[in-house]
């Protein structure tokens, strides 16, 4: 594949991936200048495993972000009237390090924090998380993927030693007889990967859990499997059902069982309390349909004749406040079955932004080294220390994770100073009022962006920064295959690369250590600084990541005159990286939701995404075609419910939460639970959903509760003169 | 540290520990319990699955609770309470102090007093387990042993009775008949399931037990078991018929064990009296939950009022921070009881081949409320029977036969309150309705903004506008609007469009070369795509 596609490349166009998900659909970019000197990019798809050459709109309109007529070309500071005004390179330099000095030695170096993001290269996670240890010494620093991939990283972490999102290729499913997706839109995420489910669904195998009947759900339809609609709020006890009927009708690999996990004895009881007919009373599930899903999946299953079976998990089942258990409890019902590390069959998780993979394997993580080693390991904490010429005693521990970090922002004892990189909290946090609260109670709020996003307008110092299409680097996708992001075009006068801003910033804070600004050397860094780690990247390189293997990690580093290490596209064969080798099943129990409904709140909202959005929408929203298609936030309501509220379809609804209130056109639809309403959150201010969502975190990892809470539902024809109580400094 | 004993360790005394343990976050309570039966706790609930044949008994083991301050005594049945020495007795003599006792010693098997049932007369009422003297052939359905001899009993036996037709008895009758034993279901009362069916309801649930196979005497009651050679061979009717029979199962109701409270001298009733907060009025440090207790809304014999109160009552005893316990700072107020209990009565019967869910007011117990208002659906031909019972906007009551999906959809409106429709008669069919498929057959009954490509949000008009701008292949209109360019799946769709719109826009031959459209070309192109 990656030889025909090289080959079809012109001379003067490069091949790369789209600046969007985590999919990572390659595509060829080829320079063409406009009439007045901008930056303009042809896009064609590109053949490549993952997406077939197919993009969607995004990724064909992805060009247009980097002509932006908003687009950041100049260092912005905050100047006395309040206003931020351009300002040269050296000045803002300057100005931050010496706020950032002052900062610190008043008090301390975990007053100031850091936020990176899963948009942001491998080199880029890498060299943030360094400067965050080694520059300013803070232990302070945790990233978006906090709100992404969090709950299914920290159980898979638990029970299988390793968190790969997909832990074989994407082109596996393709030989299933059942695939099983919880809580993944993959039809409007990430829309070239339907094809792989085309063999599946002629099988009639596909099983999708949403709560919506969602385009992914559709994709069910007809005979091509099966769509179980639970209560927002209770995958978990789909799953445990689900567990429950293998168990009591014999339907589980026991062969494997036996000789790869432990921890059956627990599930098994704790499964006893989940008969179908109760979890149909919890879920909304009828029990029926549950039993029939778990056969579905137990013919499937290599043990009992079938060709193989997935189960898959996304957001909308992790972003819980029982995301790590419900995460658990999918990776059980698959080991149940037998399914991870045989070849056609698996457990994984849809990996969400662009580099969600590796933007959690490099050290952007509050408790986390490169190679995904744990910081509090001593062993971990000296081999990075080697690599970063520091000792390891200089290093931070454990810093706080993002909900936590946000909310402690400009407290007493919290940081007070924020560097923000790749990502646009006011937006995509929860409870993004609070988060506003706490963004203005800092003494210095630092973002790079290449666009002024709605976090960036707060800030006192801008610092504009290359993108995607202007740049060198290396992602990692969904399925743990490291690739290579190419430059096309030179990037507008007056940005630079986040590498040259920490070099920059490293210097004048007199760092230790070194602060390369070439891609293709910090690469190298990291590789060495990986060395041994669970994500182990020593054996690649920028040149061995242009030649024509398909690489995943881990691919370690191997000695003179031996071959190269193959990669590991498949994981788990012989064994699990634990301590013992097997996998741990983990028993886990349902809670509910954290703010469940309520006679004032008597209906559940669910939170996700458009096809043409991506994120907090800073990227997508400045797209005419996308923004054109999808201009604004708006409510999925069940005919029964705009009947009994009175609404038609495109008139306006008012959701009140606990947390704040939102008015946005209702979109009439029966596609939707009646007891439940859905809102996209790509949108700021007025538009944000995440104003009315919860901070209600995961015990296990720190995951926000964006997927549900309770919330009132009425017409809102008349229209009050503020909707939602003033937030200071917020654009609307 | 507070010495806490709790006395039954079935479904709900195991889980109170566990709730407990997990409440207790600040480690206040020393915790001792105590279980009759010397097997682990297991999901009584369960027994009829075995008895159908579709669980084995190790399935239904319950999870354990391990903790430095949990002490867990099986097998040890408690001979008294000295509750003026805080003292429980257990039968070898050990005594376990307390500062603080739960009661969660659940109900037994009641067996009628019919002539023939028991072996040995007279009968001790105060046994704590009245089914150990029955009749060979006789069996109760409460305990895993009872489950363990029907099932050994069906490998012999070719006929059955179960005497008792609520959700035990029903469940039972649906499980031996699938085991292929000749099932005659008995019932006194006039209707099967009658607390929770009325006539209607229960003659459609008649008829779907008929289907299955299974022979009802309804409005019948027994008045002998009869025994030949210290077996059982047959039960006699009031109405003078002899029903031959090997297997008597009993399902006639269940009563709580309270022996150990009332001869402690706490207000017993049909259960023990327990106020709002679950405590005794008599003694401020005893506690009852599950079948054994009676709160002042009534004991509903659902396992699920039994965890919610062994939730609420840890949330309590660890909220409680006053160790010598107050009561009038501790009532809970009705409405948060209320509130807190709604949907713990919601029956589900796990019956193969039969479905049937109701919940709150329902079967013979309903009031003529006029705030109230009640639908029908009624389709006895085909087996099903939909009531429900609206009242301020809120679901009250539910009767569900035969209703799949729509009784899923009620429990959840019913138990989480959510608002009712503004015509509550929509209650009475799925609201989620399965995707329609592509929906009009000719892309010309397809509406313009019908999103043909959605990865690129083309629509039909999109298309159409392409074609008139002369595209007349996949490939041309993939150019010009991006439609099949992401995930392909509208390959097809956007093949049949270009058959219906280039014949008339575009004339015959005008396309040539690679890319000129045909049918044969288009069907090459699905094959492909189907087969990639």
């Amino acid at each position: 594949m990656t030889t025909t596609s090289t080959s079809t490349v012109r001379a003067d166009s490069v091949a790369t991936h789209c600046p969007y998900c985590a999919l990572q659909c390659a595509q060829t970019l080829t320079a063409n200048p406009g009439v007045d000197g901008a930056n303009g990019v042809i896009v064609e798809g590109r053949a490549f495993p993952t997406n077939r050459g197919g993009l969607c709109q995004k990724g064909w309109t992805s060009a247009e972000v980097l002509t932006s007529p908003d687009r950041l070309t100049s260092p912005l500071v905050r100047g006395v009237d309040g206003e931020l005004a351009p300002s040269s390179w050296e000045d803002a330099l300057d100005l931050v390090a010496d706020r950032l000095l002052a900062i610190r030695r008043d008090s301390g170096p975990d007053a100031v924090a850091v936020f990176g993001g899963g948009g942001l290269t491998n080199e880029k996670a890498y060299q943030l998380g360094k400067f965050a240890r080694v520059a300013l010494g803070t232990a302070n620093i945790d990233y978006n993927g906090r709100f992404c991939m969090s709950s299914a990283a920290a159980a898979a972490n638990r029970s299988l030693g390793v968190d790969r999102g997909l832990p074989f290729p994407l082109t596996d499913l393709a030989s299933a007889d059942a695939v099983l997706l919880l809580g993944s839109n993959l039809a409007e995420t990430m829309p070239p990967s339907v094809a792989h489910l085309a063999g599946v669904r002629g099988r009639g195998g596909l099983v999708v859990v949403d709560p919506r009947r969602s385009a992914t759900a559709d994709l069910a339809a007809d005979g091509q499997g099966l769509h179980l609609q639970p209560v927002p709020g209770t995958d978990l006890v789909v799953l445990l059902a689900l567990q429950h009927v293998l168990l009591t009708d014999g339907l589980v690999d026991a062969d494997y069982l036996e000789r790869r996990t432990n921890g059956l004895e627990d599930v098994k009881r704790r499964s006893a309390l989940w008969w179908p007919e109760r979890a149909e009373q919890v879920c909304g599930v009828p029990a029926d349909l549950l039993r029939d899903t778990a056969r579905l999946l137990a013919a499937a299953s290599p043990s009992r004749g079938g060709t193989g079976a997935f189960v898959l998990t996304g957001r909308g089942v992790e972003q819980s406040r029982q995301g790590t258990a419900t995460v658990s409890a999918a990776i059980t019902l698959s080991l149940l079955l037998g399914l991870p590390g045989r070849v056609g069959s698996g457990y994984g998780a849809v990996t969400g932004q662009g580099n969600g993979q590796g933007g959690r394997e490099h050290g952007q993580k509050a408790d986390q080294l490169p190679g995904y080693r744990m910081i509090d390991d001593p062993a971990a904490r000296a081999h990075v220390a080697a690599v970063w010429g520091v000792s390891p005693e200089s290093l931070p521990g454990k810093g706080m994770p993002a909900v936590e970090l946000l909310a402690s922002l400009g407290t007493a004892d919290g940081p007070r100073a924020l560097l923000v990189h790749g990502s646009n909290v006011l937006v995509s946090a929860p409870n993004v009022h609070r988060v506003a609260d706490r963004l203005a109670a800092l003494d210095l709020l630092v973002v790079c962006d290449f666009v002024p996003s709605e976090t960036a307008l707060l800030a006192d110092v801008v610092l504009p920064v290359t993108q995607w299409a202007e740049e060198e680097g290396t992602m990692t996708s969904l399925e743990g295959r490291v690739i290579r992001r190419r430059k096309a075009v030179e990037p507008p006068a007056g940005a630079r690369s986040e590498l040259w801003v920490w070099a920059q910033l490293a210097a004048r804070l007199g760092a230790a250590g070194t602060w390369d600004t070439e891609p293709s050397l910090v690469f190298d860094e990291l590789a060495r600084a990986s060395r041994g780690g669970r994500a182990d990247y020593s054996g690649l390189s920028h040149a061995r990541l242009d030649g024509d293997e398909a690489l995943h990690w881990p691919c370690p580093a191997t000695g003179d005159g031996e071959p190269n290490h193959p990669g590991t596209p498949r994981l788990f064969a012989e064994s699990f990286p634990t301590p013992d080798g097997r996998a741990r099943m983990v028993a886990v129990d349902h809670l509910g939701p954290a703010d469940d409904l309520r006679p004032d709140a008597p209906l559940y909202l669910v939170t996700g995404r458009v096809l043409q959005h991506y994120q907090s929408g800073a990227q997508t929203r400045r797209v005419p075609a996308l923004a054109g298609a999808v201009p604004g936030a708006f409510a999925e309501v069940h005919p029964l419910l705009a009947a009994r509220i009175g609404i038609a379809d495109g008139e306006r609804v008012r959701l009140t939460t606990a947390r704040g209130s939102l008015a946005v056109p209702a979109r009439v639809t029966d596609s939707i639970r009646p007891d439940t309403v859905f809102v996209p959150f790509h949108w700021a201010g007025t538009g944000s959903v995440n104003r009315l969502t919860t901070d209600a975190t995961d015990p296990v990892s720190g995951m926000p509760e964006f997927k549900v809470c309770a919330v009132d539902v009425t017409a809102a024809r008349v229209q009050p003169a503020g909707s939602a109580r003033p937030t200071a400094g917020v654009p609307a | 540290m507070t010495r806490l004993v709790v006395v039954g360790n079935g479904m709900v005394g195991s889980r109170f520990v566990e709730d407990l343990l997990a409440a207790d976050t600040s480690g206040r309570y020393d915790i001792t319990v105590v279980g009759a039966e010397a097997c682990e706790p297991y999901n009584r609930v369960l027994l009829s699955e075995v008895v159908a044949g579709k669980h084995d008994l190790s399935a239904l083991t319950l999870p354990t609770p391990t903790s430095p301050r949990l002490t867990v005594l099986r097998g040890a049945p408690v001979s008294h309470l000295d509750r003026e020495d805080r003292v429980v007795v257990t039968t070898d003599g050990a005594r376990l102090r307390y500062d603080r006792l739960v009661l969660a010693t659940g109900s037994a098997a009641r067996v009628p007093p019919l002539p023939g049932l028991r072996s040995a007369a007279p009968v001790d009422r105060d046994d704590p387990f009245p089914s150990d003297d029955l009749t060979a052939g006789v069996h109760a359905l409460r305990t895993i042993d009872d489950a363990r001899e029907v099932v050994a009993a069906t490998l012999n036996a070719t006929r059955a009775v179960v005497l008792g037709a609520g959700v035990l008895g029903m469940e039972a009758a649906c499980g031996l008949a699938r085991r292929g034993v000749a099932v005659t279901v008995v019932h006194p009362a006039s209707t099967l399931m009658e607390r929770q069916l009325d006539a209607e309801a229960g003659r459609v649930v008649e008829l779907a037990m008929a289907r299955l196979g299974i022979d009802q005497r309804v409005g019948v009651g027994a008045t002998s078991a009869v025994v030949e050679g210290g077996r059982l061979t047959g039960l006699r009717l009031d109405d003078g018929e002899l029903v031959p029979t090997d297997l008597l199962v009993l399902a006639t109701g269940t009563v709580p064990s309270t022996t150990l409270a009332a001869s402690a001298g706490l207000g017993v009733d049909r259960g023990v009296v327990v106020d709002d907060d679950l405590r005794s009025p008599d003694d401020h440090r005893i506690f009852a939950i599950g079948d054994c207790a009676q709160p002042p809304e009534g004991g509903t014999g659902l396992v699920a009022q039994g965890w919610e109160q062994s939730r609420r009552l840890a949330a309590h005893l660890c909220r409680d921070s006053s160790t010598s316990g107050n009561p009038s700072r501790t009532v809970s107020t009705d409405l948060a009881r209320r509130s807190s209990t709604s949907g713990s009565d919601v029956v589900r019967l796990k019956a193969h081949g039969l479905d049937v869910v109701t919940m709150g007011v329902c079967g013979s117990a309903r009031t003529d409320d006029p705030a109230q208002r009640t639908l029908r659906l009624s389709d006895p031909d085909v087996g099903r029977h939909v009531e429900v019972v609206v009242s301020g906007g809120q679901l009250v009551g539910a009767t569900c036969v035969g209703a799949g999906a729509v009784a899923a959809d009620l429990v959840t409106t019913y138990t989480r309150r959510t608002p009712v429709p503004a015509d509550p008669a929509y209650l009475l069919l799925p609201a989620l309705v399965p995707h329609q498929g592509l929906g009009p057959s000719s892309p010309a009954d397809l509406a313009d903004d019908t999103a043909v490509c959605r990865c690129n949000g083309v629509t039909k008009a999109g298309i159409t506008a392409c074609v008139r701008d002369g595209a007349t292949s996949v490939a041309e209109v993939a150019a010009a609007t991006r439609a099949t360019t992401g995930c392909g799946g509208c390959h097809d769709d956007v093949c049949a469009l270009l058959d219906w719109l280039v014949p008339v826009t575009s004339p015959e031959g005008a396309g040539t070369g690679e890319n000129h459209v045909t049918k044969g070309k288009h069907m090459i192109h699905s094959t492909e795509t189907a087969g990639s």
